[in-house]
């Protein structure tokens, strides 16, 4: 049987309702009491009051139900227990009788109201988690319904290309369509990134990862981005490990390489470089463009905001998704501009735990 | 790209995936290639087919709508070695590290570009083919592996290796082409107890780097798959 009558529950859910009913409830027992008195003798009626403030407690909060026991003590000692239409008890076993009744229906009530919460809670955890597997299974099919059509065109477009044979002039619209069909890809890749940011999907899975490897791999998923700008990566040797998540911090990184081969004069280097900062990881890209004017420097992680007069394209949601991504895994963001000018952005990742490694010379 | 292929006969692939649009495609691929394919639009369908006809490849896509594409893997798993190689989209590494652990031998990301199916299905095929001997000298590029005397090489000069570090490196190089999950590499290096010490891997495999990698800053062998393990790139 359930605890909780949903109807019942919400139909009880203002206070003055549950006093009401509680004391409406003490009202019946004390009369149904009266009648079966002569029958039972006045002992038994104390477990009927127990019985109330049980089903009491089944409905109502915390306060209603002890005031629920109060209640039914007071007027069971009252009418029934000689002297009767008194509160004075003579016999001893008559009053450990009240006192008895009194703790164990202050305890059944207490039990009774933490069990009903306790199972509140649960349903509510899992109306929440239903909720949330429910995003999730619509975002994965918008991202299976999105990627098909792409893959299509970039798989027959590349299919062509194998076939070969094609004049110059088709070769040019092949290459158009790939181009076309990439870009697409990474507008869907971002735009599927920031819904799952906005809707709170986002679930880090968090393990060592070292940043070579993720600079390395940024910067060969953003190679098709860069339209000439070199690539300058400066990580000294050694470890450089750290807790995060490597496809996110993959993505996050190509962004800022990507905004920043957009944002910079062509042929201007890029630079981007990893170390420890105090108990930080540090990851760093600097360019060598205009800089960001003043005043955008708190602005530019912001959602669709857009640098007045910068070029057309993009979507507004590289850098967000970079700072969304990045403050997922417990990091931080910032942006500036460099002593030679240039813009710089700074990822920031906790780097206080220290690997356990193996032990084994090299 | 259409390249010959080695074996005499054609090659038996299945594709389950319940888009048209990709049986099209990957049919489109795989015919002048030397497959011969087959088509299962549902789970069910796939697990039928599989059972009635042997294949030698088969393609599954992980976003089925009726049977999940995990518990297809997993049936398939259950009375054949056949190789399995998964379609899957960008964002879902969890599933893609389930469906490797569960026993699929790699997988392609759409969008893909046909080279790289191609090369991911050979690479399948090569590993599952028992018959093939086990060559004891394995030469990649300047690197050389002699698996009989463990004796490695690179540009014709002896590299010393811990042992952790050797047995490290014959994984990969036995599974050249293929990716490895971290949890599989770890398992076979490490032992089931270490199988999430990631940063075991990470150490070592920069260690491998070092000593072997023409070039440690951009490596060519030692792959890093995002969020998934890696891969020895074998050309």
């Amino acid at each position: 049987m359930s605890l909780t009558e949903n109807r019942l529950t919400s139909f009880l859910a203002p206070p003055w309702r549950q006093y009401t009913a509680t004391i409406l409830m003490v009202g019946i027992v004390t009369l149904v009491c009266y009648l079966l008195e002569r029958s039972v003798g006045y002992q038994t009626l104390a477990l009927i009051y127990l019985l109330a403030v049980v089903l009491v407690a089944l409905v109502v909060g915390r306060i209603p139900t002890l005031l629920g026991a109060a209640l039914g003590a007071l007027i069971w000692d009252y009418i029934f227990v000689p002297p009767r239409f008194s509160f004075h008890i003579d016999e001893l076993y008559d009053k450990m009788m009240v006192a008895t009744y009194y703790i164990v229906a202050i305890v059944i009530g207490d039990l009774t109201t933490r069990l009903r919460e306790h199972q509140e809670a649960a349903m509510k955890a899992k109306l929440l988690s239903e909720s949330e597997r429910l995003g999730r299974t619509l975002l994965n099919s918008v991202s299976h319904e999105f990627r098909t059509p792409i893959s299509a065109i970039v798989g027959a477009v590349d299919n062509l290309r194998a076939e070969g044979g094609l004049s110059a002039a088709h070769n040019e619209f092949i290459d158009e369509i790939d181009s076309a069909g990439a870009r697409l890809n990474r507008v869907v890749q971002s735009l599927l990134s920031a819904a799952r940011l906005q809707a709170g999907q986002l679930q880090p899975r968090m393990d060592w990862c070292e940043a070579r490897d993720v600079v390395r791999a940024s910067v060969h998923e953003s190679a098709r981005l860069l339209n000439g700008h070199p690539v300058e990566t400066k990580i000294a040797p050694g470890h450089h490990l750290a807790k995060m998540d490597f496809v996110l911090m993959q993505q996050a990184v190509s962004n800022l390489i990507a905004n920043a081969a957009v944002h910079t004069p062509p042929g201007t280097p890029i630079k981007i470089s990893a170390r420890f900062e105090g108990k930080e990881l540090l990851l760093q890209v600097a360019d060598h463009g205009p800089g960001l004017p003043p005043g955008e420097v708190e602005r530019v992680f912001e959602m669709f905001h857009r640098l007045p007069n910068s070029k057309p394209g993009g979507t507004g949601l590289g850098l967000a998704i970079v700072k969304g991504f990045v403050e997922a895994q417990g990091g931080r963001v910032c942006a500036g501009n460099g002593v030679d000018g240039g813009a710089v952005f700074n990822i920031f990742l906790p780097a206080s735990d220290k690997p356990e490694l193996p032990e084994e010379a090299s | 790209m259409n390249e010959t292929v080695t074996r005499g006969e054609e090659i038996s692939a299945l594709i389950i995936d319940d888009e048209p649009q990709m049986q099209r495609l990957v049919t489109s691929i795989l015919e002048p290639n030397g497959y011969r394919v087959a088509t299962a639009s549902t789970g069910q369908e796939g697990l039928a087919t599989a059972a009635q006809h042997r294949h030698d490849l088969i393609l599954l896509d992980l976003g089925l709508p009726d049977v999940g594409g995990i518990a297809v893997l997993r049936q398939i798993r259950e009375w054949t070695q056949t190789p399995i190689v998964i379609l899957t989209v960008h964002d879902s590494e969890p599933e893609k590290i389930e469906a490797l652990d569960s026993g699929a031998d790699d997988y392609v990301t759409k969008p893909f570009n046909t080279g790289e199916l191609l090369a991911r299905l050979r690479t399948a095929l090569r590993h599952a083919d028992k018959g093939k001997v086990e060559e004891p000298v394995l030469q990649f590029g300047t690197l050389t592996v002699n698996l009989a005397t463990r004796l490695v090489t690179r540009e014709n000069r002896a590299v010393k290796l811990t042992s952790t570090e050797y047995a490290l490196l014959r994984l990969f190089v036995q599974h050249a082409g293929k990716v490895l999950t971290h949890r599989q590499i770890l398992r076979e290096v490490w032992g089931p107890e270490h199988e999430l010490k990631t940063q075991y891997l990470r150490v070592y495999v920069q260690r491998l780097r070092d000593k072997l990698e023409p070039d440690p800053d951009a490596p060519a062998f030692f792959l890093t798959e995002s969020g998934i393990g890696y891969r020895f790139f074998a050309s």
